[in-house]
């Protein structure tokens, strides 16, 4: 489910990387497990920061973990 | 659940116990069902109680998850924090308001302390109760 207008392949770059755990994921980008949990499941758009972080441990750029699925506003 | 929303039950539950009593005992105090003389000391008692049950409930979670509770909050816990601190805030408000007003009904001015107080409480309450609900949803 998702709430957000952003997108991401999170899930699916964890297992790619050695079935890594979102506790791992989170340790390495700096915030809770729970938050990672949150943003997977699109219930919560991280900080560009957080974003560029989560797209380093993966070693793609940003646009490859994330995609906006939004409309420009006119 | 992680520590900070842990946290945010333990105040919530702790104020809800703690000033729920204060506030019954006041409430029979007005209605002639108990003597009014000790009531400071009740509320004396009641915040040494509050101060206690907190640090020993966040001790025991603490050490349950050390980790967490070292960490400092991330940004989607500073987020839920402060949309419920403004939360609170107008339930303080209005709340403030509404206690200030009972002066002009004629309350004493001891009924205006326990007034604020409650108004206090209430937005406490509702800000914790707000936490909860954002940790609850995720978002």
């Amino acid at each position: 489910m998702a709430d957000a207008e952003i997108d991401n392949n999170i899930r699916r770059l964890r297992f790619e990387h050695g079935e890594m755990t979102q506790q791992e994921l989170a340790d390495k980008v700096g915030v809770t497990r729970q938050t990672v949990n949150a943003i997977e499941l699109g219930k919560y758009s991280p900080s560009l920061e957080v974003a560029f972080r989560i797209a380093l441990v993966f070693k793609l750029p940003i646009d490859q973990v994330f995609s906006y699925r939004g409309k420009l506003k006119r | 659940m992680s520590f900070r929303e842990k946290s945010a039950w333990i105040s919530f539950v702790s104020i809800l116990i703690v000033f729920g009593y204060y506030f019954t005992t006041v409430a029979r105090a007005m209605l002639g069902l108990r003597q009014e003389s000790n009531l400071f000391a009740v509320l004396v008692i009641a915040i040494a109680v509050l101060v206690v049950l907190e640090v020993v409930l966040h001790i025991v979670v603490a050490i349950q998850s050390p980790r967490d509770a070292r960490s400092p909050r991330d940004e989607r816990e500073r987020m839920f924090s402060l949309k419920a601190t403004q939360i609170g805030f107008y339930v303080l408000i209005i709340a403030a308001l509404a206690g200030i007003f009972t002066m002009h009904l004629g309350a004493g001015r001891r009924d205006v302390g326990n007034a604020v107080l409650l108004a206090i409480v209430i937005a406490e309450l509702t800000k914790y109760g707000a936490e909860i609900v954002y940790f609850r949803r995720g978002a």
